[in-house]
């Protein structure tokens, strides 16, 4: 009686083993396996070429407490993802309502905000600095005109500014698109019922659309975090860290203490670092979303 | 299923732990009189992938059976891709750009006891503990200060400044004639300049600057900070573009060579950048002046030319050597080299430039040569050193003090030993 | 701006029948908005015309006599960067990526969307853990481990890795779509003995279309435009590049020669565009599509 029940149970879990198994055995092997040794790694002096690297415990992570320049990378970085995130949702949710709609003309818009992500980072950061850099476009049209140069790339501040501006102008494409996508899950019947109730734009836009689009603007936040918290192409092409090391990212940090410096040690501390704070980040922001949707159901 | 990701975690830092333990001490072998060599080298305008094999083309037909295989870095540069090769297991036999230092020297094969080895440049002071890893096919002169002499002429400066006092002056006559009188960049080259132009003075006030640095008697920071002050002066006068920072190489060479700045300070490499852009002034060149009350010309700033190593895992390490000896050696090979990247040897001078001979002089006339930034042999400094000073030195630009450079650079070398 | 656009903007979402030209403000708005996103690609194009003084002098004009082909054939015959070649590549990659992730990450979403047990959900957040991995730090651990496993340099090794990054957020997209598909459909199957494989391909994985065409869509972009992963991956011996790396060895930091850059960068850029103008109503809706439900 119980046997071919523990004979079903047992193909069951092959057929579930036979799903799963794949993908997650490919998981663990490319990515945890590789986490896992960064964290070996971390614990080591190693300096990319030595033979047997000591084990120096979590002294890398103390000189990481301790050094000013990983830890501006890491505000650098966060200022990004922040600044980030807020624009590429507001602009993305403002030119999806801007565009939404079945128009030709519409459809124009909606094809060059989304190009620059067809392009890559790489080719985006190298453009850009064609257009910002002291003797690039821009100024050049400037002197020209006998006005002042506008340092874009070469102070501090503005370049971080022109950092963020260009990530926001390749990006916010996809925001737009996925936005579009949101809007069509909103229900005409209720938008219909509102305007008949005599609700005014803006409240039926506050109590009927944005509530609509909470998972969207979940899945949006979330998204662009954790691809800002990751930036390091763009930093590589539009102003290769600087003036001064001013915009490095954590990222961009991480391999050039790894290459340059020989800190193979060091920058796999960096690493682990910047992971846990992705992870945690992109967790407080998915769960304070999730504390908000319930509190606009309730 | 947590307790299954923690033990998923441990079995990989396991792995991990076991996979990087093996480390690289692979010995290599003689290997056979033909097969493939791997060359990794370093890809410039100057030399192209192209050039490079162009340039072996007549080693491989010396040679039947042999095929010298050119590899570009994959990384931001060779110094990115071979510790990438090296972990791959997929190490080129001859690598180029690179020096030896204590972290690479016991990845390579030892040249010491080939005789020909001796009649390379520099190959002495890139020794390391009188062990030979690195052989060069030249020297390139850095601390040059390349002028408009036009725009000289119109500020009334009769002869280049031979102290840095007189550059300073001579800065301030160029701006008054509607010049900008120093060019300089963002990117590397910023550091750079001023590494170049400290060689002199700093190598005539301490001669044992290097080892008194290594052994805490003198810190960087410290002995550069006149310079930097004297930097930090000229972007208050507007003597540089305070947008500097927002140039790149190419852009500092094309405003240089447009005649819209009136000095550059640049390596030998820029003689050939310049001629080829065929300027419309006349293009001089000095060497970088020295401290006032120091003698004139002072030390010069000399490194080696395409410099080579052959990996000590290489399985053909007869032919990768004979390579080496053929690229540093042969005179048709060597001279096509110097030419290519503006670059000097003795023996080497018939075919020089007007302004190519002027460097030549230069390096004729220095009482002595010396290493510069991160060095070589027994003058070095921690790696990343470059790269550090530019970012310090660029932090001028962006509001810091002089002393504040000084300080952080020194706080980066205290956290290198 | 645009907050202040709302409302008006808002009846629209209510009746989208084709905008007039009654919004005024609204068209001038996006026209500026327009121009300022054309204007790089603008450059590109007339740079790859232009000899280096008259890029850096003339940046912006569109005079013919400084105009030339001369730069553009001689990217196009450049020794180090094939760019038929690097089309061809990277298309393989792309292909192999995307099948192979559909094949991986279609039945563990399956799975995951129709177990309740904790442990899948466990499962589901151990793999939505993956896309917090900045795969660009990884890159020695990365090389060990295909060392290890003897795909290092090779096209098996780098799609694997590939498809490893596209598997944590199409697995994310493909349960949360899965979920809203009614399990009335599989159950009724299964009653017919069909078994689980079969069921998510022949029923579950034909509704599921519109999530995978998304999916697909950004996993492209995503493995065309990937820059450190095949570089390092695929290294210098393999002699394979794609288009990225390949613009980046022609180009190279050390290369500022405009003449070489610009006139590179528009023929790898664009096909691609090209691709992108011709199909952008279904790459754009298929983008929409997925995301949904999701």
């Amino acid at each position: 009686m119980s046997t071919p029940a523990a004979a079903a149970r047992l193909r069951d879990r092959l057929t579930t083993a036979s799903m799963v198994g794949p993908a997650l055995l490919l998981f663990v092997v490319m990515l945890v396996v590789p986490v896992g040794l960064s964290i070996y790694l971390s614990l080591t002096d190693w300096n990319g070429y030595s033979a047997n690297p000591a084990i120096v415990g979590l002294q890398n992570y103390l000189d990481l407490a301790r050094s000013e320049e990983a830890i501006r990378a890491g505000w650098v970085t966060l200022l990004i993802a922040a600044v980030g995130t807020v624009l590429l949702s507001v602009l993305g949710l403002g030119f999806a309502l801007l565009v939404n709609g079945a128009s030709r003309l519409n459809a124009f818009f909606r094809v060059v905000l989304f190009y620059p992500h067809v392009l890559s980072a790489l080719v985006v950061g190298f453009l850009w600095s064609a257009v910002l850099g002291t003797s690039g476009v821009v100024n050049g049209f400037l002197t020209s005109k006998g006005a002042e140069v506008l340092p874009f790339l070469s102070n501090p501040n503005w370049a971080l500014a022109s950092l963020i501006g260009v990530l926001v102008w390749a990006g916010f494409g996809v925001n737009v698109v996925l936005y579009l996508a949101g809007l069509q899950t909103v229900s005409r019947d209720l938008l219909e019922a509102a305007r008949i109730d005599g609700a005014s734009p803006r409240q039926t836009f506050l109590n009927v659309t944005l509530p609509a689009l909470a998972p969207v603007v979940t899945v949006n936040l979330v998204l662009s975090l954790v691809t800002l918290l990751k930036t390091y192409d763009l930093v590589v092409s539009l102003t290769g860290g600087g003036p001064a090391g001013s915009t490095q990212t954590a990222a961009y940090l991480i391999l050039w203490d790894s290459f340059h410096n020989n800190a193979l040690g060091f920058g796999s501390a960096q690493s682990v670092v910047l992971m846990l704070v992705t992870a945690g980040l992109a967790l407080t922001v998915a769960r304070l979303r999730s504390r908000v949707d319930q509190g606009v159901k309730a | 299923m947590a307790r299954s990701i923690g033990a998923l975690a441990a079995i990989a830092i396991l792995v991990g732990a076991a996979g990087c333990g093996g480390g690289f001490s692979d010995e290599g072998s003689a290997g056979g009189p033909t097969g493939e060599v791997r060359m990794l080298v370093n890809i410039t305008p100057n030399l192209t992938k192209g050039y490079w094999e162009e340039l072996v083309k007549p080693f491989e037909e010396a040679n039947p059976g042999v095929d010298v295989k050119i590899e570009a870095p994959t990384g931001q540069g060779v110094k990115d891709t071979l510790p990438q090769l090296l972990a791959a297991g997929n190490a080129p036999d001859v690598v180029e750009t690179l020096m030896a230092d204590k972290t690479l020297a016991p990845q390579m094969l030892e040249l010491t006891d080939q005789a020909w080895t001796k009649d390379t440049p520099l190959v002495e002071q890139a020794a390391l503990d009188s062990k030979v890893y690195t052989v060069g096919v030249g020297q390139q002169a850095q601390s040059l200060v390349f002028y408009n002499k036009e725009a000289f002429a119109k500020a009334g400066i009769s002869e280049p400044p031979k102290n840095l006092d007189e550059l300073t002056a001579a800065m301030g006559k160029l701006k008054t004639a509607g010049y900008l009188p120093l060019q300089t960049a963002g990117d590397y080259v910023t550091g750079l300049q001023l590494l170049q132009l400290s060689d002199p003075s700093i190598a005539t006030k301490h001669p044992d600057w290097y080892q008194q640095v290594n052994s805490k008697q003198l810190s960087v920071g410290q002995t550069m900070l006149p310079l930097l002050q004297r930097y930090e002066s000229w972007i208050e006068n507007g003597y540089v573009d305070k947008n500097a920072l927002g140039l790149d190489d190419v852009n500092a060479q094309t405003s240089f060579l447009t005649g819209k700045s009136a000095m550059y300070i640049m390596g030998s490499w820029f003689v050939r950048t310049a001629e080829s852009q065929k300027p419309t002034f006349d293009l001089g060149v000095f060497a970088a002046p020295t401290e006032a009350g120091q003698p004139y010309p002072g030390p010069q700033g000399v490194t080696m030319a395409a410099p080579y190593m052959v990996l000590k895992s290489t399985k053909q390490r007869d032919l990768a050597v004979k390579l080496v000896e053929w690229l540093v050696s042969d005179q048709e090979a060597v001279q096509s080299q110097l030419a290519q990247d503006g670059n000097f040897r003795k023996g080497f001078t018939d075919k020089l430039t007007p302004l190519g001979k002027q460097v030549q002089d230069i390096l004729d006339q220095a009482p002595k040569h010396v290493a510069q930034g991160e060095g070589y042999g027994a003058n070095t400094l921690p790696q990343g050193f470059n790269g550090e000073w530019n970012k310090a030195v660029q932090s001028l630009y962006t509001g810091k003090s002089a002393p504040d450079v000084a300080k952080r650079i020194d706080s980066w070398m205290g956290s290198k030993s | 701006m645009s907050v202040i656009r709302l409302p008006r903007v808002k009846t629209e979402v209510v009746r989208p029948k084709p905008v007039r030209l009654k919004g005024g403000g609204r068209i001038a708005f996006l026209v500026v908005t327009s121009v300022l996103m054309l204007v790089p690609m603008y450059l590109l194009v007339v740079s790859a015309f232009k000899s280096q003084q008259d890029i850096l002098t003339h940046p912006f004009s569109l005079s013919p006599d400084l105009l030339t082909t001369e730069y553009l054939q001689k990217a196009w015959t450049n020794p180090d960067f094939n760019i038929g070649k690097g089309y061809a590549v990277t298309a393989l990659f792309v292909v192999s990526v995307n099948i192979l992730s559909v094949a991986l990450a279609g039945p563990v979403s399956y799975v995951i969307a129709r177990r309740t047990e904790r442990r899948y959900r466990v499962l589901l957040l151990l793999f939505v853990a993956g896309t917090f991995i900045p795969s660009q730090v990884l890159v020695i651990p990365v090389v060990y481990t295909l060392k290890f496993l003897g795909l290092m340099g090779t096209i098996p090794g780098f799609v694997l890795f590939e498809t490893t990054l596209t598997l944590p957020f199409s697995i994310f997209l493909y349960a949360g779509y899965i979920m809203t598909i009614p399990a009335s459909l599989d159950e009724a199957a299964a009653v017919d003995g069909a078994g689980k494989h079969r069921i998510f391909w022949s029923i579950v994985f034909p509704l599921m279309k519109p999530a995978v065409v998304t999916m697909v869509i950004l996993n492209t972009f995503s493995v065309w435009n990937d820059f450190v992963n095949p570089q390092i991956i695929l290294g210098p011996g393999s002699g394979l590049y794609t288009v990225t790396t390949g613009v980046y060895a022609a180009v190279s930091q050390y290369s500022t020669d405009y003449t070489v850059v610009f006139p590179t960068l528009l023929l790898a850029v664009a096909p691609l565009l090209v691709i992108f103008v011709l199909l952008q109503r279904h790459v754009i809706s298929g983008l929409t599509a997925g995301a949904t439900k999701g």
